[in-house]
């Protein structure tokens, strides 16, 4: 067996080790329900802003609070406080991923993705104001 | 009943799509007669296939030209009856950025795409000579398809591309809104709906025809490997391949870089690398794109490794259209934050891809006997050997990063075949929580071998090397290098201890890998090459890629938020078990009003906006004082800026600004502003019992009552003949160890009526009244109250970014490597056609 053909093989034995260990990082989309069981460990939570209950942001008194409640896909609503300013535009996201952890009740999340509606929505032209 | 329409603009839009059209079909002929000119046995049957060809392509480009323009046309003139004109600009759009609209949508980069095609395509009718027919089948081909995604026709019930030039009044979405009907429907249209807020910005004009010239001149040495696939002339098309394949990797990078460069300079990710699927898609073309070029030279000089340079240009230029599919089929919608929105031309995208992917590789393994190979198998210590080890390495890369940016697609396809049922999953695949985390520490890896091989291989002679001549050359530079990393990891401080000391530990090793990188290549044009720096084109690169690499491991591992809000720590936060997830990046700053970050003394002086300029402008004076007198040391304002409404939305889209060093960066954005309109301040007053001595806290400090003073002084308060006037004399300490003075005044007035003056400390908003005196408790009634609505602040964030020049430089210098490349390549090239 040619040299290289010993090189290749081994390369692509690593290259399948380090999809395989990498693999480890994937998580999947979880519920509040799932993330309370596990309390403490970090979950990728899909859902949508409540909005019926208030958010709250003042920089003013923490810059880095800001807290407001979501529903996951189960329908159940959590509060939420995330560490960081509050994301522009938060009120029209249509959904929003939330990474972070469960604790007393509370998800704690470090980060927020936010589905905006896609553009297509906002371009029906409305005339009414015009 | 046909509804005459007032006022619009039809003619460009009609001959833009007849250009659109023109241009689908012209493609189409040209890459027939192409196909049959090379597969045409006779001369004179070829000839004339190619000449039809070259007419029928020509005609394409310049109907291609004709479509940009009328686009352009009416993006200038704001004909807003077309949907695209209305969709991506509006009246108060710079004319300067009105390229930025052109590309802002999905079919104006399409038309990008398309013209860097054609501009290349006319360049290879005047250079392609023989190979002229088969490479420009392949381009041709490429047209039709690019065209196709612009026709907007409908063929066998399926929409077949998206014509650009759709009346605003035709788009399905407003297909039966009242205001269609109407005749004079324009008059109500005044603006448009105007540029997205965050691609208005100059590098916006700039990088997207960099970086599709980047796509664009992929295809090239795809289009020459399969063409020596084609004509079974195996071997002979890497010459003029070669410099094709130098430039498509120059310029991809380029762009490349240059969104990185935007991301730094104008976005607020944090920096100039996110590993957003986007930036991903277009990087791994780029990593298998280098692979290829050095197998190409593997071979060139060896024989070796010709099968997997026509693997690696083949795979790069499907790699182009599989990023093509990430960013524009809709797919990405979850997971990325920047790529287009779905204009339902996934099934386009994936038949583009199959086009081009299957019968190249289909090809490749059927004739994968005739290419021919060299039976001597090649030495261990040979350059070819280890040049394909690299291209190895760099597809290891790629196919990590490719594997993690795909999960989108894992989703559609585990959804899609009922896996998920099968094993029972109940949820889909989410990208790893820590994206960077998970990309860095495998990349960081690969970095390294790829740093040392860098360094290293450039001294190993092709087919053998002695073993003397290699130890003896490459001592040197091996010393310097460990001795410049010691010298940067003991006076660098390099440690970073956030992730664990795997990773430290990986970062030292890397520092030193792409020193060594540096270091190596340097000395290699006098070591090597005596100092003849015309034929120092690969070196010269090399160091660029080295000093890349230093750059992005310095700025990175030593990146520093300066921002810190320390104010909320001790209250629970900082050193509890919350501290990491709250990493307190934001830091309020009040008006007027010194907050210290890191070395120094930021104070946020107010803002400006400037006419026919959306955005405002915030002033923040950054001061640093000698520790032990106070004297300024240094001191300097950045700007940085922000969009705060978008159509009469509140919205903020910040705009950093960074004060440059040379060895370092400090790079601010804000991230959140009051909303100036709100309702009035529904503060209230708060009252408190307190005696002299005694402390009152409020949320940014506390105060305390030194004392009462007769006869007080306040600016407030104008003494009359009959006052008995006393002032609460307050010291008040906030938390960033300022101080003010305080005297809110009672006074009772011809012993009948109470006056209470209160004193204020603008910059916190602290409003204090005197309401009373309690004579029997010896205390005082003092009323606080502290507005946040009438405050005038910013909340933002800053860092540290050092030694990114570093990377900037870095990329200048590959590109000059990538140029003196290319200049000898193409040199070599002609004198060898003239000799022959």
């Amino acid at each position: 067996m040619k040299k290289s053909n010993i090189v290749l093989l081994v390369l692509i034995a690593v290259a399948i080790g380090v999809i395989v260990t990498v693999a480890g990082d994937f998580s999947t989309y979880e519920t509040f329900a799932t993330a309370r069981q596990k309390e403490g460990k970090e979950f990728q939570v899909i859902g949508k802003l409540d909005t019926t209950k208030t958010m709250e942001y003042n920089p003013v008194k923490d810059a880095n609070l800001f807290r407001f409640h979501v529903i996951d896909k189960t329908g159940e609503t959590r509060p939420v406080v995330f560490y960081g300013t509050k994301p522009t535009d938060f009120e029209k996201a249509e959904s929003v991923v939330l990474t972070g952890k469960m604790a007393d009740g509370e998800f704690k999340c470090s980060k927020i993705l936010m589905k905006c509606p896609s553009k297509y929505k906002n371009d029906q032209v409305a005339l009414g104001k015009a | 009943m046909d509804t005459k329409y007032i006022g619009e603009h039809l003619l460009p839009g009609q001959i833009g799509h007849f250009s659109a059209v023109l241009a689908f079909v012209a493609a189409m002929v040209a890459s027939v007669s192409y196909f049959m000119s090379v597969q045409s046995k006779e001369d004179l049957l070829k000839d004339s296939w190619k000449k039809i060809a070259r007419w029928a392509f020509i005609i394409q480009a310049i109907a291609v030209f004709s479509t940009f323009g009328s686009l352009y046309y009416a993006l200038y003139n704001h004909y807003f009856e077309y949907k695209y004109v209305w969709r991506n600009s509006s009246r108060d759009l710079p004319v300067s950025y009105l390229l930025a609209s052109f590309w802002a949508d999905q079919e104006g980069s399409f038309l990008l795409w398309s013209i860097w095609h054609s501009v290349i395509g006319l360049l290879l009718l005047r250079v392609g000579k023989k190979w002229e027919a088969p490479v420009m089948a392949t381009l041709s081909l490429a047209q039709v398809f690019l065209g196709s995604m612009l026709i907007g026709i409908y063929i066998l019930g399926y929409r077949v591309g998206s014509n650009p030039f759709l009346l605003l009044r035709l788009a399905e979405e407003n297909q039966g809104l009242p205001w269609v009907a109407n005749a004079n429907y324009l008059d109500f249209i005044k603006d448009g709906n105007g540029l997205n807020l965050s691609l208005q910005n100059y590098w916006m004009v700039i990088h997207p025809p960099v970086l599709f010239l980047g796509f664009a001149s992929t295809i090239i040495p795809f289009a020459y490997a399969f063409a020596g696939l084609w004509t079974r002339e195996y071997k002979e098309w890497i010459k003029p391949a070669l410099p094709w394949s130098l430039f498509s990797a120059m310029i991809l990078g380029t762009g490349i870089m240059m969104g990185a460069a935007w991301a730094y300079e104008s976005l607020t990710f944090g920096g100039y690398w996110a590993w957003d699927p986007v930036e991903n898609a277009s990087l791994v073309p780029w990593l298998t794109l280098v692979a290829g070029v050095h197998t190409l030279l593997a071979f060139k000089f060896s024989g070796h490794a010709l099968k997997s340079t026509f693997f690696f240009f083949f795979i790069t230029f499907v790699l182009i259209l599989y990023s093509t599919f990430l960013t524009r089929s809709g797919v990405l919608g979850d997971t990325s934050v920047h790529s287009f929105t779905d204009l339902g031309m996934s099934g386009q995208l994936l038949v583009l891809m199959a086009v081009f992917s299957i019968p190249s590789f289909a090809l490749l393994i059927i004739r994968r006997k005739e290419i021919p190979t060299v039976v001597k198998e090649e030495s261990t210590y040979s350059r070819e050997f280890w040049l394909f080890i690299g291209a190895l390495i760099l597809m290891i890369s790629a196919i990590q990063i490719t594997f993690t940016t795909s999960i989108p697609v894992w989703n559609k396809i585990i959804n899609g075949l009922g896996i998920k049922k099968l094993f029972g999953l109940e949820q889909d695949i989410a990208p790893p929580a820590d994206g960077a985390l998970h990309f860095n520490q495998i990349q960081i890896w690969i970095a390294i071998v790829i740093g040392l091989l860098t360094a290293i291989v450039q001294y190993l002679k092709y087919k053998d090397t002695p073993k003397g001549f290699f130890t003896k050359k490459i001592a040197i530079p091996t010393i310097i290098s460990l001795v410049i990393t010691i010298i940067i990891g003991i006076f660098g401080d390099v440690n970073y201890v956030a992730y664990g000391p795997g990773l430290q530990y990986a970062i030292y090793v890397m520092l030193f890998a792409s020193v060594y990188a540096v270091v190596g290549n340097a000395m290699y044009i006098f070591i090597g090459q005596k100092g003849k720096l015309r034929a120092a084109g690969a070196s010269v690169a090399h160091v660029g890629f080295g000093m890349v690499l230093l750059g992005i491991l310095i700025s990175s591992a030593k990146k520093e938020v300066i921002s810190i809000d320390r104010m909320k720590m001790l209250d629970g936060g900082f050193f509890g078990k919350e501290s990491k997830e709250n990493s307190r990046e934001n830091l309020m700053l009040p008006k007027n009003f010194p907050v210290q970050m890191g070395d120094y003394h930021v104070t946020y002086a107010g803002d400006s906006v400037a006419p026919g300029d959306a955005k405002t402008y915030y002033l923040v004076r950054y001061e640093r004082r000698d520790p032990a007198n106070g004297n300024i040391l240094e001191k300097f304002t950045l700007h940085p800026d922000a969009f705060l409404s978008n159509k009469g939305q509140q919205q903020l889209t910040p705009n950093p600004d960074s004060r440059h060093y040379l060895t370092k960066d400090i790079f601010t954005y804000i991230t959140a502003v009051p909303i100036k309109d709100e309702a009035s301040d529904t503060a209230q007053y708060k009252s408190h019992e307190i005696a002299p001595g005694d402390s009152v806290f409020f949320a940014n400090g506390y105060m305390i009552l030194e004392g009462l003073q007769p006869q007080p002084q306040n600016r407030n308060y104008a003494a009359q003949p009959n006052d008995l006037a006393v002032g609460a004399q307050l010291k008040v300490f906030t938390k960033n160890n300022e101080q003010y003075n305080l005297l809110p005044v009672y006074s009772l007035r011809d012993n009948s009526y109470e006056v209470v003056v209160p004193d204020t400390v603008s910059p916190l908003s602290l409003y204090v009244k005197f309401s009373k005196i309690l004579p029997k408790e010896k205390k005082i009634v003092l009323q606080v109250k502290e507005s946040d609505t009438f405050k005038d602040y910013i909340v933002m964030k800053a860092f540290i970014f050092p030694f990114i020049n570093v990377l900037w430089l870095g990329i200048l210098v590959m590109v000059i490597g990538f140029i003196m490349s290319i200049v000898q390549r193409v040199k070599a090239n002609r004198s060898k056609t003239i000799q022959s």
